[in-house]
Formats: C-alpha cells, structure tokens, sequence
C-alpha cells in the first residue's frame, strides 16, 4: 500500500518544484501548497501505514492492543498542517504586497541586487 | 619584562595628548622612553654572555599552549638595543622634521606603537606571540607609511606594504602553527633544543617555504622587493626606522631565530642562499639606476638585506659573524644616511641627486655625517663598514660556490661605492644646487641622529673590540646555536680580500664619476617596469578583482529560480549520490496490497496535480489544487488518521477561500519563460520526484522497531486519562510543541498585520507627498 | 556530570517564559496603552533580555559542575552547551535592541511588534539550542524563521527591501521542508525522533537504513541554508541588504549562531556514527563557503552588502572548526561564534549610526573622512573590522587561530590553508573601509548632505559593549576558552 502513496508522494514534489521555479509568483505560491502536501504524505507513508485501526483505545481498554497506526507522525503532521496554514497566509500577504510595491508578479523583474552589468 | 613590552603601546595611546601639551618639546619627552629601555637591556649585556639567557614567562593563554613568554639571548638583545637606541634618535629627529605637522601627535603615537611592536617581536620565545607582534609591525607601518594621506601615491604604497608583508604574515602563522603540530609545543627556545626532529619530518618543506616566505616579504627579497621602494612615500624618519634598521630586519631575524631548527639542510641553503644573492645583485643594480636619495637608498637597503640573507643561508660561523656585524654596520650607516637624506630634503624640499650640490656651507654637521656614514657603507676603512665587508668576503671565500657569490659580492661592492659617492658626497661637495628654495641650516635635533649613528660606526670601526664580546659573539652563538668565538680586527693583515676591496673601491669610483651616462644606458636598457613583479602585483589584483566580479554574477544573478535550482540540484546531488553507494530494497511485490479505490485516488490525485501545472487560468489552478488537498486528506483517511482528515479538509477549504479572496486581485497567470526554460526546470524537478518515490519505497521496505509509539500506547490512558492518542500525544505529552505550534501561528498572524500595517502607511505617506 | 530528570521540570524553561511573557506585554501594551509609550517597548524588552539572562547564568555554580537537566520527557535538554549558546543569544538580542530603539524613532516605526518579534525569534533559537528531540527542534526554527521573515521585510515601500524579505521567505520555507522531510526520514528509520534515542538505535543497529544517510543530507540542506552556506547562501545577500540595518546585525548573529548550534548537536550527539558519510560533504562545503563568501566580498561597495558575504565566509570559518570537531574544534566553534556576535553587531551598530534615515548612505565612500570628523565612530569601526579580518590583538584572531590550530591538530591542513588565504583575501575588503575613513578625503557631495550621524546613549552602549567583547576576547582570552571548554563537554 506504500506502493501508491510512494508515486504520489514523487508527482507531488516533482510539481511542487517545478512550479516553485516558475517566474510567476502566483504559480509559486501553488508549488508551495503542492510541496506541503507532498510532506505531509511523506511523513505519514514513511510512518507506515495502517488500514482502519486508528490509534484510539477502545472503551474499556487503557492501552491499544494489536495493530494501529502510529500516532507520532500523524501528530507531526497536525504540527505541520497548522504551520503550514500559517506560513501560507504570511505568503499570500507577502506576495500581494510584493506585487503592490513592484507592480509585476514577474519575479525575473524583481531583481535589484549585485549589478554591474 | 612584559612592562618594557608594553610600555609603548602605553605611551602611544597618551602621545596625542601629550603632544597637545607641549607640542615643541614632545620629541625629547617621548624619546626618554626608549632611552630608557636602552639601558634596561644593556643591563642585560652581562647576563647573557655568561649564562642561560634570561626567560620572562606571564600566563595567558596557557590551554592552548599560548603565554607570553619572552626571553633574553644575545640575538634578541642585538635587535632590541638597536631598536631602542636608533628609536630614541629618530623620535628625536621627528620632533623637528615633522614640527608644526597638524598630525604630529599621532605620529608619536604610531611610532612608538611600532617600537613595542618591533620589541615583542625581537624578544617573543612563543611562536604566537611572535607572529602577534609581527603582525602589528604590518600594522603600524601601514598607518606610517600612509601618514601622508592626502597624497594617492602614499596610500597605494601603504597598502601595498601591507598587503604584501600581511600575505608573509599569515604564511608565517601557517608555518608556526605547522612546526607547533611537529615539536608539540609553541615555545621557540624549547624548538632549538630538537632540531632535528623536523628536518626530517614530512612537513619540513612546506614548513620551510611558509617561513623564508614570510621572511622574504618583510625583507622585501626577491620577488617581494618592489614594496621596499615604493614605501619611500613616508616621512624620512619612518624609512630611517622601518625600512633600513629594523622592520625589514625582522626577517632576518626570524630566519636567524629559525636557524637552528630549520637550517642546516641542503634545501634550506639553496634556497636562502639563493634569493639572497639574486637580491644582494639586483637591489645593487637599481640602486644605481634612480636619482631620488631615497630610493637609492631603499634600492642599496634591499641589496644589503640580500647579502645578510645570503650569510644566513651559507650558515657556517664566519659567515654567521660576518652577518651580525655587517647588519650592526648597515643599521648604523644606512640610519644615518637616511636621516642626512630627510634632514636634505627638509631644508631644500629636493630628493633628486642630480639637482643637489654644495650643501657642505649650508649644513656641515650634517655633511660630515653623511661623509662618514657613506664611507662606512662603501666599506672604507677604519670603518665598520670596512671590518663586515672583509668578514662576508672571507666568509664567501670558503663556500663551495665561492667564485660566483664572490662575484656577485664584488657587483655589490662596487655599486655601494658609486652610491656612497651619490648620496654621501655629491649633495654636499660638488656641482652646483638646482633649488628654487634657499635652504636653512638644520637645527640640533636633525643633527643629533645622523652624526652619532655615523660616529658609532667610525668609533666602533677603530676599536672593534668595543662590540665583540657581549654583542657580536653572543648574538653569533644564539644563530649558530653554539659558542662562536668572535675576533673583529680592522687588520688582517694582507690577504687577497683587501685587493678586492680595494679593485671595487676603484672601479666603484669609476662608475660614480660616468653616473649620468651609466643611468643613461641603464634606462635605455630598461624594459623590466613593464614586466617586473611590480606589475605582477597590479595584474594580480585586477584579475583578483575581475574574476570576483565574474563570480559574483554568476552566483549572484538575483534570479530566485536560479537559486532555488541550486538548491534543487545540490540535494539531488546529495541524495542520489548515497542513494548510488547503498543497497535499494524497493519491496515492490507489495503492489499486490494495493486496494483499488486507493489506487483511484492516486490517479484522480496525480491528474489533478498535472491539472494545477498545466492550468491557464487560475481559477482552474486554484480548483484542481483544491482538489489535491481533499485527496490528501483521503489518504489520511483510508489509514486510520481521522484526526487528519478532518484538519486538511477544514485547512483545505481555508486556505482555497483564502487563495480566492486574494488571488482575485492579482493578475491572470502569464506565460513568462521558454520551453527550453521549462524543460531546464522539469528535469531536475522530475528526477527530484522520482528520486523521493524511491526513497519512500526503500524506507518502507525495511521493517524498523518503533520505539515511541509503544510509550504512548501504553501511557496515554493511565497517564494523561485520554483515549485519542494522537490528541493525547499533542495536549499533554508534547504539550509544550503544541505551544510552539501556537507561537508560530500567532507571529503569522501579527506578521500578517505588521506587514499590512507598514505597508499601507508607506503608501499613504507616499501619495501625500509625491 | 550531575543529572536532573523528571518528567516536567517549569524552571528549565524559565528564560523562555519570560521572554515569552515580556513580548505578549509589549503586544499589550501597544493595544491598550497611548501611543506616547512607543518610546518604552525598546526598553521593556530589553529588561526581558536582562531576566532571561539572569535565569540563564543564574547558577554558575551549576555551570562548572555540568548539570544537565532534561525536561518535558526528554524534549527539552538544558546542558552547559545549550546554556552557552542561550548567552549568546541573549546578548544578541540585547544589543540589537539598544541599536534599533533610535533607528526606529527615525524611520517612525516605533511598533509594538517589531520587539515582540525580535523576542520571539529569540526563543525560537533558544528552543533550537535546548532541543532534545528533532520536532522541537523544527519549531523552535519555524519559529525563528517566521520572525526573521517578518523583520527582514519590516520597512515601508522599499524596493529592494520587499523583494528580498519575499526571497527570502520562499527560499526559507523551502528549505525547512527540508528539515521536515529529513525528520520523516530519520524518523522512518530508527522509529524515533528523540536526538539520543536515534544515536542509541544507530548504535545498536548501524546503517542499516539508506533513510537513514538521506535524512542526514536533507538535514544538511536544510541547516546549510539556515547558516548560509554555500551552496544555499544566495538569499544572504539580498536580505543582509534589504533588511533594516539592526535586523541584519541581529540575523547574521544569532540565527547562525542557533543554526550551528542544531546542527552540531544532532550531528555530534544524534549522528556520529555517520561521521564518515558527511565529513568529505561538509569538507567540500567548507571550502567552498570560505572561497566564495570571501571572493565576492571583494568587489562590494555596499557595506551591508560587503558585510553579508563577509558573514558566509565567517560561518565557512566556523564549518572548518566543526568539521574538526573534539574537543578543541567544537569549543572553537563556541569561541568563534561569540566573538562574531560581538564584533559583527559592533560594526552594524556604526552603520546603523551612520546610515541616515532611509539608510541611504551605506557604500564605502560614505566613509570617506570618517576618521577626522568622528574619531569615536572610526576607531570604533576599525576595531571591529580589524577583528573581522583576524588581525591581532582582536578576539577575531584569537578565534581564527583557535579554529585552524583545531583544524591542523585533527590533520585538515588542506582546509586550514584555505582559511588562513582566505583571511588575506579578507583582509583586503576589510581594509578599504579604514582607507576610507582615515586616508581618502570625504568627497565634495557627501559633504553636502551628510547629517550628522546618530549616536544616541543606547547605542553608544551597544558599541562599548561590543568593543568591550572584541577586546577582552582578544587579550584576555584563557577565562573564555575555560567556559566554552567546559560548554563543549555536554555534548559528550
């Protein structure tokens, strides 16, 4: 069952990054979602998946028994969801305000740095 | 001790004040100070020609095998008297050449920053230290050397004096540090008593080569000799000390220092012997080819050093004896003819030596100085001049190449008489002057400084036995590392040597009376500015430079998706270069576990990622992302983490609205790049995908022991009384990640607000005021 | 070695709690309070600064005895190693405060947040330092770097300023999903993300997971890039630039100093095994930071600019003495990392001084003549230049020669040349500043608008202390190397 998550783990990224390296700040923020979601199943599929036993102690148990999912990374996931949240509303703040200042969202305009040619 | 080191950089820090103070007596005044230390370290004298030298210890950095330790031998003390005397006279002499200067003050204070500087390095046992103080000689002659500032030609020649006895300096640490690794210790006296041990050790030959580099670029050697010169931009005093009797010493001190660890080997002698001779004859030449006094006199400095060079590099005692005294005579004839060349120069504003002429009515004192000093350093006798020309003769009679170093000493030779003429002779008793300016008599303490170096030299010449035995000998001794007996006589009785003294003091006479027409031909002949390591050393920054501009726009496009493909292909190249060395077991017979909605998904999954790629407009990108998102979430679904589902579904949906509101005020999405752009990008993001599709299917593949799901498993109930683990696992026993989590959250928000914020005040205060 | 365990143990985080609680009252007091009480946030947060400090050092005791007390179920670690980089932070931070409150007055931007921000970007790094566990870790640098993210853009419209906070920020968050992906997969390999429990499992089981190795480089890239190295140091620049004067001081300081920091201890402590995967990598990346950093520093007439390529060939410096690592490589680095602090915040504190409102006044010959009509500001800058370019008696020389002396000792004489002719190569950039100021004439237009500059009473302190730092490390050295020694041996 890693199989399947495996390729889309490699087709999220590949796009992810591509799209990272457009000149387009609007494509750019869209490969950084992409490339969230390519972690977030990274690290869940390299936890190991698990069919249908989420790690919750049945009624009357005090511990889980048999198979169940690893809780560590779908904790660190949560994590990382809700920071990426946050990190995506700072970009799309930061972009619009970007493309105020700048008056393009080419980003090979925007480059006033070392200049000697 | 440590207060004799110290004492100058004390008083270099008050000297302004002072000198606001009394400004007309302030030489004077600062000029005690190394008078004193004069007397402190002839009190040494006895001490040493007895017993063990003394050795001065003060903890201060012991953990690292660094204190200041300082010890006393005979070749320390040689250099440290002729620091302190000469000092003391030239500070003398500033306090009228430079009077009414508005940066006098400052002067003083470079000035004897520099003598401590100059006496910790002579008096230093450890290597660090050493190299301390061997760098703030770089230092202070810098500022010296540019303390005429307003002038571009004394900025440039600073800088280079800098640059290029800063490379020697660090040459020089690297050296140390080496020979520190090979002894186990930093202690140099602790060195002398295991030589040996290096001369065979592996790193002797880069040890070697660090420090005759340091050492030749501090003693302007060939090829570093061009600095030399081109710091005649200082004041004259500054030449007088730095650039003939000390600081440029101080690399001959360090390979007289070194000498019994380091010499004593073929490759040692060769190459010392080498460079110094080629530099003894080339320093010779130019000095003859230039009119201005003091770079003839640089360009003689450079030829004496080469010889003092040479000595130490044949290394036998006679050799080493007639190192000590020919440096003892140089530091005293060429100080004083500096100083008589600055007192000129002073009084008629004329460096030229064909424009001087019958100053001997005008400045006698000085004259006769002059006389003295330029007959010492032709080698006349009785001076001292004399008795160290006849040692190097006798010491090079004995070398195995004694015919072409003979030779190459008698070039010399007769060159140091045509230029005794020039400097010592000319200016004062012959022709006529060729100045706009009525010079004016020189007053006491420009004469003071160059008539007792010159008498010294004469005094000393009469009556070698004077200096023989707790000077020369002792500093003999600590070169050689052995007892040398010293027996300095002006007459040895008739030898071959005196009849080559006596054809170069012809021929040399000779060449002085055709001066004009030998520079005539010299000049004509000259092609070597163009080439000459000078231009070496132009060419060299300016490639230096281009090629830092290069790299700069290379590296440094400013194109953000060059520097995210950088970043890409570097951790590709790290990734698939361990991935290359390591058994991939892919594991992929679990195909067969593959449940067919999963499989759908993963498809529906994959072709909405292609969708959100190729999309034209953005609503469709924004949709199809959407669309990924809920897919993600899905997945978490189908394996047992409803906790995330249902966190990405509320995300998802968040961040699509959010996505919505903003991205309608933002432009279509345009096609900006290439196809051969897009294709440069594709491929590194492909590979980067496939090469993270192995990695999950290796890791995967392996079956690992988990070791903080069973903590959790087991504690979550009993301890924390909660049955969603995860939820346990995030409010109690990472409760402080949470936190974290919460932190970053809210420096979203108020990043969000402060940009905003920021933003809109800029933009108003810039539309109200255009 | 004296160690306290427990479960949850509150006064291991008591610096950071008050630093935490000092930044929520300055975002309090700018809702409710009147505006005329902007001119105290510098202040307040400084007296943070102060008792997070005092908590941080408040048993010296404890220091020389090597207490180690590990908190939170081992998430949290506060060993003399951590301990030492807190201080260095802290003093960061201090000092950057004491720059920026009369920057800001002048760029009317006295904000609340711009403090809170600086404070919460402080925790973060102390939270990288303390970390015992790899998911820590990653929060304490989201939190870092989200702060930082905001600060670097935190003028108004600035062109070159919007654009680099904006690369900045897509550069940085690219390269914590590095972070991420590299946890995920340490964590699929040994099934732990606890720092010693995976040295513990690698020791037990070996390299038996090729995860394993690549989580180790994905960490590489991910820390390289927090650290500015090359080949991830291209946003430097740009940034350095772009960001307000004390900002930059205040990230080529810390945030480096929190990057080395996690780096060495999930390298030294959590990886050691892996020592000969990743020594030839971070050899290469040595070289090549010294190199690079240095070769384009060169032709800068920016000073900001000059400064932040300068800042990669200081951090390729202290890659050499980490690569070196023991005893005396890893105490180098401690060494080398706190007299940065001070010598590189000292010289932004004169640029900052010097700038001008706007900051447009910060190329070379702005500095020409420095040196007669501001002695104070010349002496002061050329003293920590000199210390940037490792001349002695600086702590910077002390530094470098404590780095290469740990480099030959561990046998990378290739690597100690390199460094000790890239310090010749830096000497000379160095330098043409103090040309400037004391050799060249100011020219005739400077002149003319030049104001004078801005030397308020906080920042004066900002700059003894500073010089203070630079001197006393440079000539008193042996009180520093007996701390940072007894720093290194928590990590053993």
């Amino acid at each position: 069952m890693e199989v399947t998550l495996a390729f889309v783990i490699g087709g999220l990224y590949a796009a992810g990054i591509y799209l990272m390296m457009r000149r387009s700040i609007v494509k750019l923020i869209i490969g950084l979602a992409l490339l969230g979601h390519a972690a977030n199943l990274l690290i869940f599929t390299i936890g190991r998946l698990v069919r249908g036993a989420p790690p919750i102690i049945d009624h009357g148990k005090t511990h889980l028994i048999g198979q169940f999912a690893d809780p560590v990374p779908e904790a660190l996931i949560l994590t990382a969801i809700v920071i990426g949240f946050g990190v995506s509303a700072f970009a799309i703040v930061l972009i619009w305000r970007s493309h105020e200042t700048v008056g393009t969202d080419d980003l090979d305009e925007m480059r006033s740095t070392d200049s000697f040619d | 001790m440590l207060l004799a080191v110290v004492s100058g950089f004390a008083a270099a820090l008050f000297a302004p004040f002072i000198h606001r103070r009394l400004p007309r007596y302030s030489g004077w005044l600062f000029a005690t100070l190394p008078a004193g230390l004069f007397v402190y370290f002839v009190s040494f004298s006895g001490r040493i020609a007895e017993a063990e030298p003394p050795r001065f210890a003060y903890t201060w950095l012991g953990s690292l095998g660094i204190d200041l330790t300082f010890h006393v031998d005979g070749l320390s003390l040689l250099f440290a008297l002729l620091i302190a005397a000469i000092g003391a006279l030239v500070i003398v002499y500033s306090g009228s050449y430079l009077a009414g200067h508005a940066e006098q003050g400052i002067f003083f204070s470079h000035m004897l920053a520099f003598m401590a500087s100059m006496l910790g390095l002579v008096l230093a046992d450890n290597a660090i230290v050493l190299f301390i103080f061997w760098e703030l000689t770089s230092l202070s002659s810098y500022f010296l050397i540019g303390f005429d500032h307003r002038r571009a030609g004394a900025r440039h020649a600073a800088l280079q004096a800098l640059l290029v006895t800063g490379l020697g300096g660090l040459a020089l640490l690297a050296g140390l540090i080496l020979m520190g690794s090979v002894f186990g210790t930093l202690e140099i006296s602790q060195w002398m008593l295991t030589g040996d041990a290096i001369r065979f050790h592996v790193l002797y030959l880069p040890i070697v080569l660090l420090i005759a580099g340091a050492a030749f670029t501090k003693s302007a050697q060939i090829p570093f000799h061009f600095w030399l010169p081109n710091a005649m931009e200082a004041p004259a005093p500054v030449s007088t000390y730095l650039h003939s009797a000390t600081m440029v010493k101080a690399g001959i001190y360090l390979l007289a220092r070194l000498n019994p660890v380091l010499g004593d080997t073929v490759m040692w002698s060769a190459l010392v012997t080498t460079f110094g001779a080629a530099t003894m004859v080339t320093g010779a030449y130019l000095a003859l080819v230039h009119v201005d006094l003091k770079r003839i006199l640089a360009y003689t400095t450079i030829s004496a050093l080469g010889m003092m060079t040479m000595l130490l590099g044949i290394g036998t005692p006679i050799a080493i004896q007639a190192c000590v005294v020919f440096l003892l005579a140089h530091a005293l004839y060429k100080g004083a003819l500096f100083l008589v060349a600055g007192a000129i120069d002073h009084a008629t504003g004329v460096r030229d030596a064909t424009r001087l002429g019958g100053l001997f009515g005008q400045m006698p004192v000085v004259a006769i100085a002059g006389l003295v000093a330029a007959l010492s350093s032709a080698g006349v006798p009785p001076h001292l001049g004399f008795v160290g020309k006849e040692l190097v003769y006798q010491a090079l009679s004995e070398h195995l190449l004694n015919a072409i170093l003979l030779g190459a000493m008698l070039l010399t030779s007769i060159s140091f008489v045509a230029v005794a003429g020039v400097v010592g002779y000319r200016p004062f008793f012959e022709g006529m002057r060729d100045v706009a300016r009525e010079p004016h008599p020189p007053g006491l303490s420009l004469c003071l400084g160059p008539a007792l170096l010159a008498a010294l030299g004469l005094i000393i010449g009469v009556a070698p036995g004077l200096v023989e035995h707790w000077l020369v000998a002792p500093a003999a001794s600590a070169i050689g590392f052995q007892p040398v007996a010293v027996e300095l006589a002006l007459w040895h009785g008739f030898h071959y040597n005196l009849l080559l003294t006596l054809f170069a003091f012809a021929t040399g006479m000779f060449v002085y009376s055709r001066w004009d027409g030998f520079r005539a031909v010299c000049t004509s002949l000259d092609a070597s500015a163009s080439f000459g390591p000078a231009r070496g050393y132009d060419l060299l920054l300016t490639a230096t430079s281009a090629a830092a501009r290069a790299t700069t726009r290379i590296l440094q496009s400013g194109h953000l998706h060059f520097y995210l493909l950088t970043i890409v292909v570097t951790a590709i190249a790290l990734i698939g270069g361990s991935l290359l060395t390591q058994h991939l077991p892919l594991g992929v017979s679990r195909w067969s576990d593959v449940r067919i909605h999963e499989f759908v998904l993963a498809v529906l999954v994959l072709a909405a990622t292609v969708l959100v790629v190729r999309a034209r407009k953005l609503i469709t990108a924004v949709v199809s992302l959407g669309v990924v998102g809920y897919g993600v979430a899905l997945f978490f679904l189908f394996f047992s983490a409803p906790d995330l589902a249902m966190t990405q579904f509320a995300i998802e949906s968040l961040s699509v609205l959010l996505l919505v509101l903003v991205l309608f005020r933002l432009p279509e999405i345009e096609r900006y790049s290439r196809t051969s752009e897009r294709v440069r990008d594709a491929v590194p993001a492909l590979i980067f995908g496939g090469l993270m599709t192995i990695l999950v299917l290796t890791v995967t593949a392996l079956s690992r022991e988990a070791r903080l799901a069973p903590f959790f498993a087991e504690h979550s109930y009993p301890d924390a009384k909660g049955m969603n683990v995860v939820n346990v696992i995030l409010v109690d026993f990472r409760g402080l990640d949470t936190m974290g989590e919460i932190t970053v959250l809210s420096i979203a928000a108020i990043g969000v607000f402060s940009l905003l914020k920021l933003f809109l005040k800029g933009k108003r205060e810039s539309e109200g005021n255009p | 070695m004296e160690q306290v365990m427990s479960t949850i143990n509150l006064s291991a985080i008591y610096p950071e709690i008050i630093l935490t609680c000092f930044s929520l009252l300055i975002l309090l007091m700018q809702s409710f309070s009147t505006p005329r009480f902007k001119e105290y946030y510098g202040y307040v947060s400084l007296v943070g600064v102060l008792a997070a400090l005092a908590f941080v050092v408040m048993e010296p005791s404890s220091f020389f005895a090597q207490t180690v007390v590990y908190s939170f179920n081992d998430m949290w670690v506060v060993d003399n190693y951590a301990r030492f980089f807190k201080l260095i932070f802290l003093l960061g931070t201090g000092l950057t405060i004491l720059i920026s409150m009369k920057y800001l007055e002048d760029e009317a931007m006295q904000y609340g947040e711009y403090f809170a921000l600086i404070l919460f970007a402080t925790i973060g790094m102390m939270i990288m330092a303390s970390a015992g566990e790899l998911i820590t870790l990653f929060l304490g640098l989201e939190l870092m770097s989200l702060s930082l993210y905001v600060l670097a853009g935190y003028t108004r419209v600035r062109m070159v300023s919007n654009e680099a906070a904006l690369k900045y920020f897509i550069l940085g968050s690219f390269a914590t999903g590095f972070l991420l992906y590299g946890i995920a997969l340490i964590y699929g390999s040994t099934g732990t993300t606890s720092i010693r429990a995976v040295a513990a499992s690698v020791g037990k089981y070996g390299l038996y997971s090729p995860g394993l190795v690549m989580g180790m480089a994905m960490l590489v890239v991910a820390f390289g890039f927090k650290a500015a190295l090359v080949p991830f140091h291209m946003w430097t620049p740009d940034v350095y630039e772009g960001a307000p004067a004390p900002i930059t001081a205040f990230m080529s300081a810390g945030p480096k100093a929190a990057a080395f920091a996690a780096f060495a201890r999930v390298f030294m402590e959590g990886l050691p095994a892996l020592q000969m995967e990743w020594t030839w990598l971070i050899w290469i990346m040595a070289a090549l930071t010294m190199t690079i950093g240095n070769v384009i520093a060169l032709v800068q007439d920016n000073i900001k600019r000059m400064l932040a390529y300068s800042s990669i060939a200081h951090a390729g410096y202290v890659l050499v003495a980490f690569l070196a690592a023991g005893e005396l490589g890893i105490s180098s680095v401690l060494y080398y990392l706190l007299t940065y602090t001070f010598m590189n915040i000292g010289a932004f504190a004169i640029i900052t001084a010097l700038s001008g409102r706007g900051e447009p006044r910060v190329f070379v010959r702005d500095y020409q003549g420095l040196g007669f009509q501001h002695p104070f500001a010349a002496v002061a800058m050329s003293l920590f230049l000199f210390s940037l370019a490792g001349i002695p008696p600086t702590g910077g020389f002390m530094g470098k020669f404590y780095i290469f002396s740990a480099a030959v000792k561990e046998g990378y004489i290739g690597l100690a040349v390199i460094g000790v002719v890239n310090s010749v190569v830096s000497v000379y950039y160095y330098l043409r500043v103090t040309v400037a100021m004391y050799m060249e004439e100011p020219s005739s237009v400077r002149e003319a608008e030049a104001a004078a500059p801005i030397f308020s009473p906080a920042l004066v302190i900002a700059i003894f202390i500073s010089a203070y730092g630079v001197l006393s490390l440079g000539l008193f050295p042996s009180s520093y190397v007996a701390i940072v020694k007894q720093s290194f041996l928590a990590l053993q």
